[in-house]
């Protein structure tokens, strides 16, 4: 059974009228780079806030580390965040900054503050104040601080905002580093799929408060991936002329009335004559293959077209 | 959760603001010894000073320099001029503000606040050791004020000006729930506004505007306005620094209390069922 970090049971915050979370369900397990995406206002840092305690939920509850929502006083040192943008005194130094919040979390070794700033490549300028630095300076110095106390669990909502390309890249290097080699859980969100695809191994899509789509990169790869779709009312015996009469199992059934093929690419006749010859009805055959960004925008769109 | 304590003094110490509110207070006591009467704010006056003596006040009017004040001071007699200090207390009043500003309102329009409340400590913990970090300033505050007027008047105006070691530290003490009361007030005022701006605009006039609000109703409306003057923080401050009577100690100590505790419940509520921006 996979380690549970964090998982949602019907979590819900509303504000007023206004839905900003509606019966969330996720589970992220130990090892997740777990990247949540959503258009700015689908209720990504809503998510972030509750779970983090920064606002209350309405409704449902939430397990973290094993504990649940109402008793995270214990846990709450194993858990890194960086919500919204960093924040931090003006005014105090970058390695000041972290000794507040080193004495704050009760950090004895002093030496782990210099080493998160080395793993950030801020060391050159930890002895620079806050104030002056850049946003991407900030935004790393926000990590730095998330993982500190050598977190279990950290929490980062668009951290990549503002950066420059190659910041981008050196971040998601730290990333992949915080999760190989000190096997920290990441929570991570962001409006652009592109990038979090190059890090997150696991993907949930949200739209308006409420989960589109939870699913691995290697599902998010399939989905996207160049293939024909059959639109058909047999499904079932659609699925059996593709086993029997052109030998492939390399199919994925998407709903009541779709199939994805991701052979006979290049032989589209071949598939409509074998179903047609079984009195298949076939409403549609049409190649497809989709970017991540048009993924996302077709997911949207079908949320708004159920609504 | 001391540790949070240690956090705010490691930061408070980095900048200049809390060695300003001590140079401050080195400053208004230099001034109140060598001319030789207690600076204040508001509508009190020095309880050793007679305001109907005309001719007194004729002379202290045209005084023109501290030196000429400390000569008519001088001239009136000895008296307790330490006691007289601990009287305008209320002075401490906007140095309180400036504790609870670097405390309190820093980690608010920072937004500093996020890190610690998401990963460090609950936000009853945070109430509660944010609230005990400023009653300990401003206690160590109130007290060097205490302690060295005492002996800087000791030194410049020599003991005919002075009371006993004893007494100063007494009528400290018994100030206290009084000034525990403000000084929740003013934690409550961050709590519920959540901005420095708005926490300024309210805290800074706020002594005043309540003193000339309910002067004003009074006046108008020709009400008996003793209830006021006797429990109003800043004569209230000023009376239990010359009065001995226990039951009127007893009821500022009760009224500070009934403060402490309304102001901290409506401030910690408030902050209890906030979203953190």
């Amino acid at each position: 059974m996979k380690n549970v970090v964090l998982r949602t049971n019907n979590l819900t915050k509303k504000y007023k009228d206004f839905v900003a979370l509606n019966n969330i369900n996720i589970t992220i397990n130990k090892g997740d780079i777990y990247g949540l995406i959503g258009k700015n206002g689908a209720g990504k840092t809503t998510l972030m806030k509750v779970i983090t305690t920064l606002t209350k939920k309405t409704s449902g509850e939430f397990l973290l580390l094993g504990k649940t929502d109402d008793d995270l006083t214990l846990i709450k040192g194993r858990v890194g965040c960086l919500i919204e943008n960093a924040s931090f005194f003006p005014n105090l130094t970058a390695y000041d900054n972290l000794k507040y919040y080193a004495i704050q979390k009760g950090i004895v070794d002093v030496n782990q503050i210099d080493e998160v700033l080395n793993l950030v490549e801020l060391s050159d300028e930890k002895h620079k104040k806050f104030k002056t630095f850049s946003l991407g300076m900030k935004q790393r110095l926000g990590i730095a601080y998330a993982i500190l106390d050598n977190p279990d669990f950290i929490i980062l909502d668009e951290p990549i905002n503002g950066l420059d390309p190659i910041g981008i890249s050196n971040l998601r290097d730290i990333f992949k580093r915080l999760n190989e080699e000190k096997n920290i859980t990441i929570l991570i969100s962001s409006h652009i799929l592109s990038e979090l695809y190059m890090v997150a191994n696991r993907f949930c899509f949200l739209e308006k408060g409420r989960v589109i789509k939870e699913l691995t990169k290697s599902e998010l790869d399939l989905e996207c991936s160049k293939c024909l779709v059959i639109r058909t009312d047999d499904v079932k015996a659609a699925c059996v002329v593709l086993e029997r009469d052109l030998k492939t199992d390399n199919y994925k059934v998407i709903s009541d009335n779709e199939i994805r093929l991701y052979d006979y690419l290049e032989h589209t006749d071949k598939v409509n004559k074998a179903l047609i010859k079984k009195d298949i009805n076939v409403m549609g055959l049409y190649e497809t293959g989709i970017t991540l960004e048009d993924y996302f925008k077709d997911l949207i769109k079908e949320v708004k077209c159920n609504d | 959760m001391i540790n949070m304590i240690k956090a705010d003094f490691f930061r408070i110490l980095k900048g200049k603001a809390i060695y300003m509110i001590f140079l401050v207070v080195i400053i208004l006591g230099i001034v109140s010894a060598v001319g030789i009467s207690a600076g204040h704010i508001g509508i009190s006056t020095s309880s050793n000073i007679d305001v109907n003596d005309a001719e007194f006040m004729k002379k202290l009017s045209a005084a023109k320099t501290l030196k000429d004040v400390r000569n008519v001071m001088k001239s009136g007699g000895e008296f307790p001029l330490d006691k007289d200090v601990i009287g305008q207390n209320i002075n401490l009043y906007y140095l309180f503000i400036v504790v609870v500003v670097i405390i309190l309102c820093v980690d608010f329009s920072n937004k500093s606040i996020k890190n610690t409340l998401s990963s460090a400590i609950t936000r009853k913990k945070y109430y509660y050791f944010k609230t005990i970090t400023i009653f300990a300033i401003c206690t160590v505050l109130v007290l060097f004020n205490t302690y060295f007027f005492y002996f800087l008047n000791i030194l410049i105006n020599g003991k005919g000006f002075s009371s006993s070691l004893l007494d100063v530290t007494k009528l400290t003490i018994i100030q206290l729930p009084l000034i525990y009361g403000i000084i929740s007030l003013l934690i409550c005022f961050v709590f519920v506004l959540k901005k420095t701006s708005l926490f300024n605009a309210i805290a800074i006039p706020f002594i005043m505007a309540v003193q000339l609000l309910v002067i004003g109703i009074t006046s108008l409306f020709r009400l008996d306005a003793s209830w006021f003057y006797n429990y109003e923080f800043q004569f209230a401050l000023s009376k239990l620094s010359s009065s001995i009577d226990s039951s009127y100690i007893i009821k500022c100590s009760l009224l500070g209390l009934f403060y402490i505790v309304l102001f901290n419940v409506i401030g910690y509520y408030s902050f209890k069922n906030t979203e953190i921006k």
